[in-house]
């Protein structure tokens, strides 16, 4: 397992609130860590520092050992740190094969003159990005809805797909902002296969923000937890589980920790 | 047995392939067959304004910019093709290009503005504002534009062979919009009308994805400018005189009432805007004085129970005239 993210003493502030405070987070390939916290503990904004959205206040990230924390989005995009978004980042007006295709963007090599004219090679490459985009589909079992629009599909679907296009290019790190929102708990155990899959088969790192406490408990290896912009805790499912402070923090309240409760 | 194997697979092609696209084009073939002096004109009107509203859409529709630069690139076309022609003397088939490439020209500088983030309402009163103020060249510049009165365009010359009657433009001008709907076509049905229409639907994700978004929308801008400047130069051609008045902006809510009718983002709906609006306000030619009144009411009645325009209506049915972004079938 190569080490893939590196974040050192990051700190977010956004006009005198204090967003992450001292964050430090590794990341390897095949491992999945879920990074989970109650509301407003810091978790989307990590994913916005990681993936060039939010400029860090200090601390530094490195991916592979290079600095990337100035980088614009589609650049660290470039580097294979794919991302989905927890309110839906689809493109809601065309369809389910075409999202696919945009993830598959990069790896689509023509130029405009071949495109505007059609060349054989640019017609090629479009073929095969297709095809590709087909064998992706028919992997995540979606293949039957590829020509619906994707704003049409059920909240469920439309995350499979975002997940789909967001491994189209192969990305070494994999950001999963809330995945299972809006699916029922068949689909979130068909995700969390996916999601295994992709780390153990491919080697893909994957950071996972989740709520869904029985999907964090059954699909990482290891759980971060954040509250208040600072990470409290790091360790294996079972521990943080019996962990005080994490307990007190964010399972303790209500009725604590039961089987599927979503805190 | 051969030639009919190969003959089934061509009717196979023709089949499977855009069928209302060939019917399109052989009745447009033949149309000059039906027509007399001055409905001819009214035909070869059509063909700019076709080519004017599939420019216009890459922009308003495909990318979601509320970027009114139609007006601009359609005169900066037409009156760069006239001075090419009269002050230069280059023939048209120079001129004309000349006049798309600074439509094009028009089209970054205008990018430049979307692309500093000045969006929406801005970006509309921006574009609005450099159309009036390109008006005000044109009327100022008059070494040149020759002012209010206009420049006269003399008649198009392909190595002798002139395009002095309205057929002979007809061809010209079919040949024209043909090609630049086939590579418009060929455009967004790519990767970069995918990403064009991803930056529309989430400009945040798109750059999740690796695409540079920058890029894309200096790209469609550009394509949009270039393809309306081609337009301004056939209108040159076609009306033998370029005025300011032409590229006012009752002129530009003509171009986006043809995007709006035809279908924001669809090409097939730019052809259908660009042939309803042109020809339906000559049959309500006979009724003077209401001529205006009855286009007002045509665009709304359209916009009212079709609000993604004439495109989506026949789209239901006629899967070609949905717009793709991908090529699914080849």
């Amino acid at each position: 397992m190569t080490q893939l993210l590196e974040i050192d003493d990051l700190s977010v502030q956004f006009a005198g609130l204090k967003a992450l405070t001292a964050v430090s987070l590794h990341a390897r390939s095949g491992e999945v860590k879920a990074v989970i916290g109650p509301n407003g503990a810091g978790k989307t904004t990590l994913f916005n520092v990681i993936t060039g959205y939010t400029q860090p206040s200090s601390g530094r990230i490195r991916f592979r050992g290079e600095e990337i924390s100035r980088e614009p989005p589609h650049l660290i995009s470039q580097r294979g740190i794919r991302r989905t978004f927890q309110n839906g980042g689809l493109f809601g007006d065309i369809t389910v094969l075409e999202n696919v295709l945009c993830g598959l963007h990069t790896r689509t090599g023509s130029g405009f003159f071949g495109l505007l004219f059609g060349t054989r090679g640019a017609t090629a490459a479009e073929r095969e990005a297709v095809a590709r985009a087909r064998s992706l589909l028919d992997m995540m079992g979606i293949r039957d809805v590829e020509d619906r629009v994707a704003r049409d599909l059920s909240g469920g679907q439309q995350r499979i797909v975002e997940i789909t296009r967001a491994i189209a290019s192969d990305p070494s790190l994999l950001l999963l902002d809330e995945p299972a929102v809006g699916l029922t708990p068949p689909a979130r155990d068909q995700l969390v296969e996916v999601i295994r899959r992709l780390a153990g088969e491919r080697g893909v790192g994957v950071l996972l923000v989740e709520h869904s406490i029985d999907m964090v408990m059954k699909g990482s290896d290891l759980i971060v937890v954040l509250n208040g912009g600072q990470r409290i805790a790091e360790g294996k499912p079972d521990e943080i589980r019996q962990n005080k402070e994490v307990l007190d923090a964010y399972l303790g309240y209500g009725s604590g920790y039961s089987g599927d409760s979503r805190a | 047995m051969r030639g009919k194997a190969d003959a089934r697979s061509l009717a196979a092609r023709l089949g499977a392939g855009p069928w209302p696209v060939y019917c399109t084009l052989i009745l447009a073939l033949l149309v000059p067959l039906s027509t007399n002096q001055y409905t001819q004109f009214i035909v070869n009107l059509i063909l700019v304004y076709v080519v004017v509203a599939v420019g216009f859409n890459i922009v308003i529709g495909n990318l979601g910019q509320l970027a009114f630069t139609s007006t601009t690139c359609f005169g900066i076309g037409a009156y760069t093709t006239a001075i090419l022609m009269v002050h230069v003397s280059l023939p048209f088939w120079v001129a004309l290009p000349g006049g798309a490439i600074m439509g094009a020209i028009a089209g970054v500088l205008a990018s430049a503005t979307a692309l500093r983030g000045i969006r929406v309402y801005y970006l509309a009163i921006i574009t609005l504002a450099l159309g009036e103020l390109m008006r005000w060249v044109y009327i100022h510049a008059d070494t040149l534009t020759r002012g209010t009165d206009g420049l006269a365009v003399p008649v198009a010359n392909f190595f002798g062979f002139p395009f002095d009657s309205e057929i002979k433009r007809y061809y010209l001008f079919l040949a024209i919009a043909v090609a630049v709907v086939k590579s418009t076509s060929n455009l967004l049905r790519s990767r970069i009308g995918r990403a064009i229409a991803a930056i529309r639907d989430n400009e945040l994700a798109t750059a999740s994805l690796g695409i540079a978004t920058g890029q894309y929308i200096i790209a469609a801008f550009v394509w949009s400018g270039f393809v309306v400047g081609i337009a301004g130069g056939m209108f040159a051609l076609l009306i033998g005189r370029v005025a300011p008045e032409s590229f006012d902006l009752t002129e530009l809510i003509f171009h986006f009432a043809m995007v709006m009718v035809g279908g924001l983002g669809s090409l097939a709906g730019s052809v259908l805007g660009a042939i309803t609006l042109t020809a339906l306000p000559e049959f309500f030619r006979s009724l003077p004085g209401l001529e205006e009144m009855l286009f007002g009411v045509l665009v709304a009645v359209v916009l009212l129970f079709r609000p993604k325009g004439l495109a989506s209506f026949f789209a239901a049915f006629l899967p070609p005239f949905r717009q793709r972004f991908c090529r699914p079938d080849s």
